[in-house]
C-alpha cells in the first residue's frame, strides 16, 4: 500500500497547481508558455543561487541555527525577487493581460520549486513501508508555497508593472513584499533556530500564507479601483 | 592574469558547487535510508539443522509480518503475524500446543534482558542473581523445546533496547484493545529480507594438542606414562551467534589452559620435572556425542594410546557450587578409578569442596556419548569426567547455549576447581599421595592467577563457537593453538570433518527493520480528503475568478464550457 501513500502525497503536493491552472482562466488564455517559461527563469535562479551559496556560505558541521551564515542565506535568498521581477518585466509574452501574467508566472514558478524540491524526497522517501506523517505535511506545505509565491508575483506586478498607485498602498506593497520574500528564512529560522517541529512549522507557512494571500488581495483591489 | 585567476575562481566555484549539490544528493538520500524505519535491531536467527535426515529447528529465514505479542489476540491471522516475546515470560505450553496443532505462525521473536549475558557487577549480587538464576533455567527450557521441535517458522533472537520495549508496549496495548495489527488496520511491521537459509558442506573441527614431556629417570628405558587433559572448546544452543557457552565450555578449556600454564612452570625446571608425559587436548565436536574427540583419538599413535594411564575430562565446572561429580564409565571397584578419585577427595577436603564418584555403563550400540570420557573408554583408556553436572546430559542439553553466560560462572569457584584437579595431579605425578602438600599454594609463584582465569572466561563468553560456523581458521581457534604454543611443545592441530549425521544451515545474524506503516483504510481515507480538498479548492477558483474576471470585465467564457471544465 506504499505507491497507494506516494500517490496520495504526490496528488497533493502537485494538485493544487494542476488544478489552479485549470479552474482559473488561465486555461483559457492558453498560458502554459508563460508558465513554462517561468519554470525555466525559476531553473536558472536556483542554479545561481546554488553557486552563491556555494560560493559564499561555509559548510557547517552541525544543523544549528548561525545568524550571519543565516542572514546571507536570507540575502541569497532575495535573487528569487530578482528572478521574478525578470520573469515579470524582461520577458516578452504572447499577448497575456497583466493579472494573468503574475498568476501565470507565480504558477509556473511554484511548480518547478515543488517538482525540483519535493518530487525526489518522495519518490524515495513515501514508497517505503515506514509511515510518516512527513511527506504529507510535505504536500501541504507545497500548498502554502504555492499560495506565497502567486503573493509575491502579484505583489512584483504591482510594483514594477502598474503605474497609477494610490501612493498610499506603496510602503504597505514594499513591506508585504518583503515579509513575503523572507518567509524562507522565517520558516528556517522557526524550525532550526527554534526547533520547531516540522508540523508546527508547516501549520505556521500555511497560516501565514493565507494572510499574506489576503493581504495581497486587498492591496491589489486596492490598487484596482483607481483603473475603473 | 587578472582575468585568468577570476575565470579560475568562477571554475573553481562551479565545481564547488556542484560538488556541495552532490553531497546533498547522497545527504538526502542516505537521510531518508537511515530514517525509513522505526527501528533497526541486529538479531540472531535461530538455529536449523537435520539430524539424521530429520528436519529440526527454525527452517525460514525471511520475515515481513505485522507484530502481535501473544498466541491469543482475538480477529489477528496468526500466519501472517510475528509474535514478540522477552523470553522470560515465554510460556512453552502454549507454544508447543500451537506448534503441534499445526497451524501457522508468522515468526517468533524472542527478546532477552538487555543485560543478558552481561558480567555480573558486584553491587548487584544476591537477591537479584536468584531472579536471574529463575530466568536463566526458563531460558534453557526454551532452548531445549527450541532446539528439539521442526519450527516451519522463522524465528529470531534480540537484545531488549529502550525502542523494542516501547514498540512492544505499542503492541501489548493495541493487542489488549482488540485491534491487533493487520493490513486494516496498520501497526508495526517486522522485515526482515533474507533469502532462505542454504545447507552448509559438512563443518571442519579442529582439535589442538600440546604436549609437556616427561623427565625420565637415568638409566630407565620403558616408555613414560601419559596423562591427557582434555576438555571440549565448542557449544551448541538455539542461536548459533548467542552461543557462547561460559560453563559449558567455557570454564573447561580456561581450566586446562590454566593447567598447562601451571604445569609447564613445573616442568621447565629438571627438577621439578614428573616422570609424567601430559598430553593437553582442545576438543571440538563436543555438543556432537564428542565427534572430534573420537576422531582425535581414532588417530593416536599406538604408542601413545598405549602410554596413557588416564584422561582427566574437564566439563562445567564454573557454577557457584561445591559438589563436584568425577563421571566414570568403568565400575567403580576398579582400582585405578579408585585411586583417582581418593586424590580428589583428599584435596577436595582442604579446599572446602566434594568430590563424589558417578558411575553410568557405556552401551556401545547407543550411538549417545554423554561425557567426553565415554569416547576414551571406547578405545579401552581410563578416563574420567570432572563435572558440577549431576546426570549424564542429553543431546544438546548442558551445551554452551544461550541460557549458559558469563553472568553464571563464578570466577572463584573456577580458580578453586582449578587448584583441585592440579593439586591432585600434581599428588599423582610426584607419587605424593595421602599426604598433605600443597604445591600450588596462594601466593606463589605457583598459584592459580584469577586474573588470567578471568580474561580467558571473559574472551569465551564474548565468541560464539558453534563448530559448522567457526571455520578452519577461527580467531578463538588460533588464539587456542597459540596459547597452548606458549606453554606446551608440539602443539599441532587436528582437522577432521564432523559427523555426518548432523547437517547446519547458513544464516545466524541478520538485520530486523521494524516499520511503522498505515493501514489501508488510512490511506483511502488520505485519498478521499485530498481528492475532496483539490475539488473544493477547484470549485473555490472557479467561483472567485469568475467574479475576477466579472470585475476587470474579461467574462467570455460561454457557461457551457465552464461546465464541461468541471
Amino acid at each position: 500500500m506504499t505507491l497507494f501513500h506516494f500517490i496520495n502525497c504526490a496528488a497533493l503536493t502537485f494538485g493544487p497547481h494542476a488544478v489552479y491552472y485549470k479552474a482559473t482562466p488561465l486555461s483559457e488564455y492558453d498560458t502554459a508558455g508563460t508558465c513554462i517559461k517561468a519554470a525555466i527563469v525559476y531553473l536558472g535562479t536556483t542554479l545561481i543561487k546554488l553557486v552563491c551559496l556555494a560560493t559564499f556560505l561555509e559548510v557547517s558541521e552541525n544543523d544549528s541555527f548561525n545568524l550571519s551564515q543565516e542572514l546571507l542565506k536570507a540575502l541569497i535568498g532575495f535573487l528569487d525577487v530578482a528572478g521574478l521581477y525578470f520573469a515579470l518585466t524582461q520577458l516578452t509574452y504572447r499577448n497575456i493581460s497583466q493579472n494573468h501574467k503574475f498568476q501565470a508566472v507565480g504558477l509556473g514558478w511554484a511548480f518547478a520549486d515543488a517538482l525540483l524540491h519535493r518530487l525526489a524526497p518522495l519518490w524515495v522517501g513515501a514508497r517505503g513501508l515506514e509511515f510518516t506523517w512527513e511527506y504529507l505535511l510535505q504536500g501541504v506545505e507545497s500548498n502554502a508555497n504555492l499560495v506565497l509565491t502567486i503573493s509575491l508575483a502579484a505583489l512584483g506586478s504591482l510594483l514594477w508593472l502598474r503605474k497609477s498607485k494610490p501612493s498610499t498602498v506603496v510602503p504597505i506593497i514594499y513591506a508585504s513584499a518583503a515579509i513575503v520574500a523572507t518567509m524562507p528564512s522565517i520558516t528556517s529560522y522557526l524550525r532550526r533556530g527554534l526547533a520547531w517541529d516540522f508540523s508546527k512549522v508547516v501549520m505556521f507557512e500555511l497560516s501565514a500564507s493565507l494572510l499574506m494571500a489576503f493581504v495581497t488581495w486587498r492591496l491589489f483591489s486596492a490598487c484596482q479601483r483607481p483603473s475603473l | 592574469m587578472a582575468i585568468e585567476t577570476k575565470t579560475k575562481y568562477k571554475n573553481m566555484a562551479i565545481l564547488f558547487s556542484s560538488i556541495i549539490a552532490a553531497v546533498a544528493l547522497v545527504a538526502l538520500v542516505v537521510g531518508v535510508v537511515v530514517a525509513d524505519a522505526a527501528a533497526v535491531v541486529e538479531v540472531y536467527r535461530m538455529i536449523q539443522y537435520d539430524l539424521r535426515g530429520v528436519p529440526l529447528g527454525s527452517r525460514r529465514a525471511a520475515m515481513n509480518h505485522h507484530a502481535s505479542s501473544n498466541l491469543a489476540v482475538p480477529g489477528s491471522d496468526l500466519s501472517r503475524t510475528v509474535i514478540i516475546l522477552p523470553i522470560a515470560e515465554a510460556n512453552i505450553t502454549m507454544l508447543n500446543e500451537y506448534l503441534q496443532s499445526k497451524r501457522l505462525l508468522g515468526g517468533l521473536l524472542l527478546l532477552f534482558p538487555h543485560d543478558y549475558g552481561s558480567p555480573t557487577d558486584s553491587d548487584s549480587e544476591g537477591d537479584g542473581d536468584d531472579n536471574y538464576a529463575v530466568v536463566r533455567k526458563h531460558i534453557a527450557e526454551v532452548e531445549q523445546w527450541l532446539i528439539h521441535n521442526n519450527l516451519p517458522y522463522p524465528v529470531y533472537f534480540a537484545y531488549e533496547d529502550e525502542n523494542l520495549i516501547n514498540i512492544l508496549k505499542e503492541v501489548v496495548v493495541n493487542d489488549a484493545a482488540g485491534r491487533p495489527a493487520t493490513a486494516m488496520t496498520g501497526g508495526y511491521k517486522l522485515v526482515i529480507p533474507v533469502a532462505d537459509a542454504k545447507k552448509l558442506p559438512p563443518p571442519t573441527i579442529t582439535n589442538i594438542q600440546g604436549w609437556l614431556p616427561g623427565l625420565r629417570a637415568e638409566g630407565d628405558n620403558s616408555v613414560l606414562p601419559t596423562i591427557a587433559i582434555v576438555a571440549s572448546y565448542d557449544t551448541f544452543g538455539a542461536a548459533p551467534a548467542l552461543s557462547v557457552g561460559s560453563d559449558n565450555s567455557g570454564s573447561g578449556v580456561t581450566a586446562l589452559l590454566e593447567l598447562a600454564r601451571l604445569f609447564s612452570r613445573l616442568y621447565a625446571n629438571p627438577k621439578t620435572r614428573g616422570p609424567y608425559n601430559l598430553l593437553f587436548g582442545l576438543t571440538a565436536g563436543g555438543p556432537y556425542n564428542y565427534n572430534g574427540t573420537h576422531k582425535w583419538l581414532r588417530n593416536f599413535d599406538q604408542r601413545i594410546r598405549e602410554s596413557m594411564e588416564y584422561a582427566l575430562c574437564l566439563n562445567t565446572i564454573g557454577s557457584s557450587s561445591n559438589q563436584l561429580w568425577l563421571h566414570v564409565s568403568k565400575p567403580p571397584d576398579n582400582v585405578f578409578i579408585k585411586q583417582i578419585h581418593s586424590e580428589f577427595v583428599d584435596v577436595a577436603e582442604g579446599l572446602d569442596l566434594s568430590v563424589e564418584l558417578r558411575h553410568k555403563k557405556i552401551n556401545i550400540s547407543n550411538p549417545r556419548v554423554a561425557w567426553e570420557h565415554e569416547q576414551f573408554s571406547r578405545q579401552r583408556i581410563t578416563a574420567a569426567t570432572l563435572s558440577q553436572l549431576e546426570t549424564a546430559p542429553e543431546l544438546f542439553q548442558h551445551t554452551g547455549g544461550i541460557s549458559d553466560s558469563r553472568r553464571m560462572v563464578n570466577e572463584t569457584t573456577v580458580v578453586q576447581n582449578i587448584k583441585l584437579v592440579a593439586e591432585s595431579l600434581a599428588r599423582h605425578i610426584y607419587k605424593q599421595q595421602g599426604k598433605q602438600i600443597e604445591v600450588f599454594a596462594e601466593g606463589s609463584s605457583l598459584a592459580v592467577n584469577p586474573a588470567y582465569v578471568r580474561a580467558w572466561l571473559d574472551l569465551l563468553s564474548r565468541t560464539p563457537r558453534v563448530a559448522p560456523f567457526l571455520g578452519k581458521n577461527a580467531p578463538i581457534v588460533s588464539a587456542f593453538y597459540k596459547e597452548l604454543a606458549e606453554h606446551t611443545m608440539d602443539v599441532s592441530y587436528h582437522h577432521d570433518t564432523l559427523d555426518s549425521t548432523f547437517v547446519f544451515y547458513d544464516l545466524t545474524k541478520a538485520q530486523l527493520s521494524v516499520h511503522q506503516v498505515a493501514s489501508v483504510t488510512f490511506d483511502l481515507f488520505v485519498m478521499l480528503a485530498v481528492g475532496v480538498y483539490l475539488g473544493l479548492l477547484f470549485l473555490i477558483l472557479l467561483v472567485t475568478t469568475k467574479g475576477f474576471d466579472d470585475l476587470i470585465g474579461a467574462l467570455r467564457r460561454p457557461p457551457s464550457r465552464k461546465v464541461k471544465s468541471t
